[in-house]
């Protein structure tokens, strides 16, 4: 928030970082997500019990959150870190009403929720790796899993799956090059419920400009270019496939990443794109 | 075309003619395929896989396919009155169940773990059959049919177009 602090570093042990879900109703009065927050000490993955929830009717802006996860996921057989105490792992419900391929945007939209949360609560700008990872200096801290399941012409339902690293003061040796916290790069510990009631409110604009305003998927590439260090000029190795090489080049109408190969311009539709350090691009 | 979508081709026809299904539309990005396979089409369709091996050597690969009378093959600037509904003669009884959106096709929940689905297995309409990747958003593809999976055209891990056909059943 401002520099009056409107969200203060709380002075408690980082294990003390609760939740107060009845403050975080009053705090979200008017938007889908009131009276809808359920809180779990411990859970296998806030994904798959929001999409089985999802499957078994639960309404539009259901949210779950834990403070542990034991079965985290990030994309295919990535795990996401989610000890207790350490980070917030949310999932929300949306029942968005949107074709299957416009729920592409949802995707984009979440990281720049979060994006705009983070700072909100921490003044911290963090860059956009595409599609939704974000990443303070080269290290990332955020993940989005977006779980969709969708009739041919219409979503039944979507679960956007965010994982933030909040308290961590130390990775494992073999992440420590890869990941942080808003703990390791501030030196404080933020509150959990700051970013989660930041979070909810900036995703609830994204999700309703998307459904209602025209021009809102022009919106979200011009903002991405502006976030991300990743878009354009960026040297990338692509895990799609057999794997690529190649400089970044911008995003395609849909909002694919598009990179300039030895063999001429890629489409990226799904791989995880990292820095590449090899010398030669071929 | 790609010697990999001709080479695609070139298998779906083959599937086609086994299952004895008259017509075919496939939309996949600006391509737009129709086949129709002429009655008591076994030499036709044997003359078709004969043209389309010879065309895959060709740069000009479309164009050679669009002179062969039974398929034309169009791009989405031309006319697409061929492009039907039901891309499948009902009577054959089978349903080609397509990918909604553009993306990697995954056969399991996650690398390592079983197939959603096998051919031969017997699936309920609403039943989920793959995942079909995109900007890390994971899309569950339901079966729109119910009954008994007689071919996957695409394997895990490759890309998929909107429309692209992933599987088909055999309805009951």
């Amino acid at each position: 928030m401002d520099q009056s602090g409107r969200y203060s570093p709380q002075s408690a042990p980082a294990t003390e970082d609760g939740f107060d879900l009845a403050a975080a109703d009053a705090a979200l009065a008017g938007t889908p997500f009131a009276g809808k927050l359920r809180y779990f000490p411990t859970i296998h993955s806030t994904n798959t019990y929001a999409m089985q929830q999802a499957d078994a009717g639960a309404p539009e802006g259901m949210v779950y959150l834990a403070d542990e996860q034991t079965a985290g996921r990030g994309r295919g057989a990535h795990a996401w870190s989610s000890p207790p105490g350490s980070g917030l792992y949310v999932s929300v419900l949306l029942r968005p009403r949107m074709a299957p391929a416009d729920a592409l945007w949802l995707s984009l939209a979440a990281g720049l929720a979060v994006r705009a949360a983070v700072e909100e609560v921490t003044s911290l700008r963090a860059d956009l790796r595409w599609p939704n990872d974000l990443l303070l200096g080269r290290r990332k801290f955020c993940g989005i899993l977006t779980e969709l399941n969708a009739e041919v012409t219409r979503v039944r339902h979507a679960v956007v799956g965010i994982g933030i690293n909040v308290h961590q003061e130390q990775f494992p040796e073999e992440l420590r090059t890869l990941a942080t916290s808003l703990c390791i790069e501030t030196g404080r510990n933020w509150a959990r419920q700051d970013l989660l009631l930041a979070l909810l409110q900036s995703l609830q604009r994204e999700v309703s400009a998307l459904t209602s305003a025209t021009n809102h998927a022009e919106s979200i590439l011009r903002r991405l270019e502006g976030a991300s260090s990743w878009i354009r000029g960026r040297r990338v190795r692509v895990e799609e496939g057999e794997g690529f090489s190649g400089i970044t080049e911008g995003l395609d109408a849909r909002g694919f990443l598009v990179v300039r190969t030895a063999e001429g311009l890629r489409t990226v539709y799904s791989g995880g794109v990292r820095e590449d350090h090899s010398a030669t691009v071929r | 075309m790609n010697p990999e979508e001709m080479k695609e081709l070139k298998e779906l026809i083959e599937f086609l003619k086994e299952n004895k299904i008259g017509e075919f539309d496939l939309e996949r990005g600006d391509l737009k395929v129709r086949i129709k396979f002429a009655q008591e089409g076994g030499a036709d369709a044997a003359g078709l896989a004969r043209l389309l091996a010879a065309a895959q050597q060709s740069v000009a690969a479309p164009a050679v396919v669009s002179t062969v009378p039974v398929v034309h093959a169009v791009h989405a600037s031309a006319p697409a009155s061929a492009a039907a509904e039901a891309p499948v003669d009902e009577n054959a009884g089978l349903h080609i169940v397509k990918s909604p959106i553009v993306g990697t096709f995954y056969e399991s929940p996650s690398p390592g773990t079983p197939a959603f689905v096998k051919v031969g297995d017997q699936v309920e309409n609403g039943q989920v059959l793959c995942i079909v990747e995109a900007m890390k958003l994971m899309n569950e593809i339901e079966s729109d049919a119910t009954g008994e999976v007689v071919k996957r055209f695409v394997q895990s891990g490759q890309p998929v177009e909107y429309g692209q056909p992933l599987f088909a059943v055999r309805q009951r």
